[in-house]
């Protein structure tokens, strides 16, 4: 308690707003970070400097959102350092960032639900009378017009739950200022909002930068870079590829730098059969609020993929249909059959599978053997004794052949999954879905934090798969990944479909188009 | 996501989201409600048996409560920070066994034995302070084993013997009234309850406690040293958990090797009825004392209605299932609580 309270200098709080707080000149000099051994950032040097709005582009997994965590101090850099107004900065951590100025709004604001307004801005750095007691009315009407100074019109003692996330998004802003931070990152403030929120955050940062605050912003939609930023770097593959200032750059200059120009884009291999039965039909599926009536086919032997912005509710769509989310309206007929609404065991049982987004979360069992991964979606279709008992030596026998069959490289089928590697991981669930003998699979984001060499092999799996009858619904955000295997795509924006391209149309530049939202 | 949801959500910025009138809220806080239940309970009781009314009867209910309140005060620190305590029984049986040998054996007088009990609370509560603040067990893990370690200790300490003689001096603190239903004993604990109260709401800390509970990762990235605050709730656990050995003492008048057994969870289920969320960040020092006096006065009553003591703990349990069963219903945004559970997780 002592030790909170005696931090005095918050205590005396200078007037609340934008006019108290200016920014700094802030830059990363070869930064450098990697996760196990997947490197999302190399040497990477960033230059924000004051009175400007400093756009971070590039494709999903390019390293913008790990290096603005770097820069706030939520993650450290292995390598390089961080210069704030020509200091070297030691490391830091979100506590220390928000000392020296520098604060990180959040994709989705992370606020505190049950916790008021005003304590939601001044956590961290309570306004105090001199006895450590908390002063409530002060604090009560400093929020007021520190609200209001950001565009927010709130009664301060609201828990902080009840406002919506346009607005939880200004009162992230308010707290930076509350903070005195004057260099803020947002973190694709924009993908939860709608374009008027999104406007109006814009007038906000506008005002803040010609107040001369620092400003980094990172979005996935190109037109709103073009309006906001003063300049911009591109990154790609954890690499700085392209830096430019307001009026040197262009639409084309920015999709070309972000998507690179792979000389070597595996084309997708020749389907001997063409296309069966239709298995999946949906019509006009609705979960609110992320999908918004989402009609589509695939036919036996086809692989078609949905191309979408993040937050465009292609996973909300996929969940929806294997039963997690529960569906408004819409049905959805697999090989035949209405499983509109079933459960994911029923799901299953009618042919459907789902391979998660999330494989941390939402697939793996990770301190379990590799051989009941793969058998977990399949216990009740294991050969038993009596009828009731799991026979273990049959069961891993199973999965080794599962396990085999997908190339799944560990010391021993009774390798906890934790320890293999993200490839490998993907692999062995893989293996469990296609023990479940799928008639339509759905893919999310497969090679998601996977190597390039796994990449290729869960590719070829999933054409093999396909060519022997499989439907595959492959979701990824990496549009290589969809020309290289689909036959058809689908794109995606706010739960609904907007294009479909088939055959020579699906390229980069046409995919690029449509996922911009140009 | 352009929802019904977000497109109500595009015009807020300009109206004013307010709060409704001071004294609805102040109706809808679950002290208010639980108190007046215990009122219509009472009331129900004397109808049903005069002498429920009796002074002597209602000072006897509220001396009663008074052990579990302060064990349900500490837990509700804990609580309120999303964690748990599942060894403040152990930790109280403790305390009294040890307050209670130095009494009996050194004739040890009020005021030491006092800050005694408090010391014994605060070593046994830095343990578990220890262990989920330090250590960073999951909190049901690091109480159960402490759990065990204290509650074994008291066998060991009290070696066969017990306490069982209190001088009337301070056991009368436990059976005098003041004026006529009010023990002293209610009046002596009365000022945690408020002092309490006022840290909570008042001192920095006390919010960090709110604010860690509500979302540990949002309270990080806030600037709050997480671990630190967790570390601090479960020492005041512990030291709330000692100075009710010392009630227990000066209420029975005596410990032995069992005490406390069966006071862990009554102590979670007053809290719980008072209003302390299990999920973190809602609850409050008031609602401690007025949960415990709840379950005090309905055990009471049962018993007036000629329904067996077996059947008190069942009686407990059901109670708290309905609390819990009336905060998941009540409460308003419950779709954002469910999220926030989802990515609880804590900071790094």
């Amino acid at each position: 308690m002592a030790d909170h309270a005696g931090r005095a200098e918050p205590a005396v709080r200078r007037e609340p707003g934008l006019r108290s707080v200016v920014g700094a000149d802030y830059e990363t000099r070869g930064v450098t970070k990697a996760f196990g051994d997947v490197t999302v950032l190399r040497d990477v040097t960033v230059h924000f400097y004051r009175g400007e709005i400093h756009s971070l582009i590039g494709e999903n997994g390019a390293g913008k959102s790990t290096l603005v965590k770097v820069l706030a101090g939520m993650l450290p850099a292995d390598q390089g350092e961080l210069v704030l107004d020509g200091q070297r900065l030691p490391a830091l951590t979100p506590r220390d960032a928000q000392r020296h100025g520098i604060y990180l709004v959040p994709q989705e604001p992370r606020l505190m639900p049950d916790l008021s307004v005003a304590e939601n801005l001044y956590l961290g750095a309570l306004p105090t009378w001199r006895l450590g007691t908390v002063s409530w009315r002060r604090m009560i009407d400093t929020t007021e017009e520190l609200i209001t100074s950001v565009g927010l019109r709130a009664d301060p003692r609201l828990p902080a739950g009840r406002l919506s996330l346009a607005q939880q998004q200004l009162l992230e802003c308010a707290r930076a200022l509350s903070h005195g931070c004057g260099t803020i990152f947002f973190d694709e403030p924009t993908s939860p909002l709608t374009a008027r929120d999104a406007e109006r955050l814009f007038e906000l940062m506008w005002q803040m930068r010609d107040q001369g605050l620092t400003l980094g912003f990172i979005s996935h939609r190109l037109d709103e870079i073009e309006a906001v930023s003063d300049r911009i770097t591109v990154l790609r593959d954890g690499d700085v590829v392209a830096r430019a200032e307001r009026g040197t750059w262009t639409r084309e200059n920015l999709v070309t730098a972000m998507i690179g120009r792979k000389l070597t884009i595996t084309r997708r291999a020749e389907r001997t059969a063409g296309p069966g039965a239709v298995m999946v039909d949906v019509e006009d599926l609705v979960s609110p609020p992320e999908v918004n009536g989402m009609s589509l086919r695939i036919r036996a032997g086809e692989i078609v993929g949905l191309a979408g912005l993040v937050g465009s509710g292609r996973t909300e769509f996929a969940e929806t249909m294997f039963g997690i989310r529960h569906p408004a309206s819409g049905t959805v007929t697999v090989n035949g059959r209405n499983i509109t609404g079933a459960s994911p065991r029923k799901c299953i049982d009618a042919g459907l599978i789902y391979l998660a987004e999330d494989r941390g979360r939402n697939g793996i069992f990770a301190d379990v053997d590799i051989a009941r991964n793969a058998t977990s979606a399949i216990v009740g279709r294991l050969p038993k004794v009596a009828g009731s008992f799991v026979r273990p030596w049959k069961e891993q026998e199973l999965a080794q052949l599962a396990a085999l069959e997908m190339d799944v490289r560990a010391s021993s089928i009774a390798a906890a999954m934790k320890t293999l590697s993200g490839g490998n991981q993907q692999k062995a669930l893989l293996a469990r879905w296609m023990l479940a003998k799928p008639r339509v699979a759905i893919f999310d984001e497969p090679t998601r934090g996977v190597d390039i060499g796994a990449k290729e092999s869960i590719y070829s799996i999933i054409e093999s798969l396909v060519a022997s009858g499989l439907a595959a619904l492959v979701i990824s955000s990496e549009l290589e990944e969809l020309v290289r295997m689909c036959d058809r795509v689908y794109s995606v924006y706010e739960g609904r479909v907007t294009g479909e391209l088939a055959g020579d149309a699906v390229t980069l530049e046409a995919l690029g188009q449509l996922a911009v939202g140009a | 996501m352009t929802t019904a949801k977000n497109v109500t959500a595009a015009s807020p910025a300009r109206r004013e989201l307010s709060m409704p009138p001071r004294w609805t809220l102040l109706l809808r806080r679950r002290e208010i409600l639980v108190t007046a239940v215990i009122v219509i309970v009472v009331a129900a009781s004397t109808a049903a048996h005069p002498y429920f009314w009796a002074s002597g009867n209602l000072a006897f209910i509220f001396a009663d409560s008074v052990v579990i309140t302060f064990l349900a005060l500490g837990e509700s620190f804990v609580m309120i920070g999303r964690g748990i305590d599942l060894s403040v029984g152990a930790i109280m049986g403790l305390s009294a066994i040890v307050v209670g040998f130095r009494i009996q054996n050194d004739g040890l007088p009020l005021l030491p034995a006092v800050l005694l009990g408090a010391a014994v609370g605060i070593v046994l509560g830095l343990g578990n302070a220890l262990l989920v603040g330090v250590v960073r067990l999951p909190p049901i893990i690091a109480t159960l084993g402490t759990l065990s370690v204290y509650s074994g200790l008291e066998f060991v300490v009290t070696n066969g013997n017990q306490v069982d003689t209190i001088p009337s001096s301070i056991t009368n603190l436990g059976s005098d009234t003041v004026l006529p239903g009010i023990p002293v004993i209610l009046l002596l604990t009365l000022p945690f309850v408020l002092v309490s109260a006022w840290v909570l709401r008042y001192t920095t800390f006390g919010r960090s406690v709110y604010a860690v509970g509500d979302d540990a990762e949002a309270a990080y990235r806030a600037g709050i040293a997480v671990q630190r605050v967790l570390f601090l709730t479960y020492v005041i656990s512990g030291l709330f958990a000692g100075l009710g050995g010392v009630a227990f003492l000066i209420y029975t008048s005596g410990a032995s090797s069992t005490t406390g057994i069966n006071d862990n969870l009554t102590a979670i289920a007053a809290a719980i009825i008072g209003g302390t969320a299990l999920t973190g960040g809602v609850g409050g020092a008031l609602g401690a004392l007025v949960g415990s006096v709840f379950l005090t006065v309905t055990l009471t009553a049962l018993s007036f209605v000629h329904v067996s003591d077996v059947w008190q703990p069942a009686g407990v349990g059901v109670l708290v299932l309905l609390a819990v069963l009336y905060d998941s219903r009540s409460r308003a945004g419950g779709t954002r609580r469910r999220a926030k559970r989802q990515r609880q997780g804590g900071p790094r």
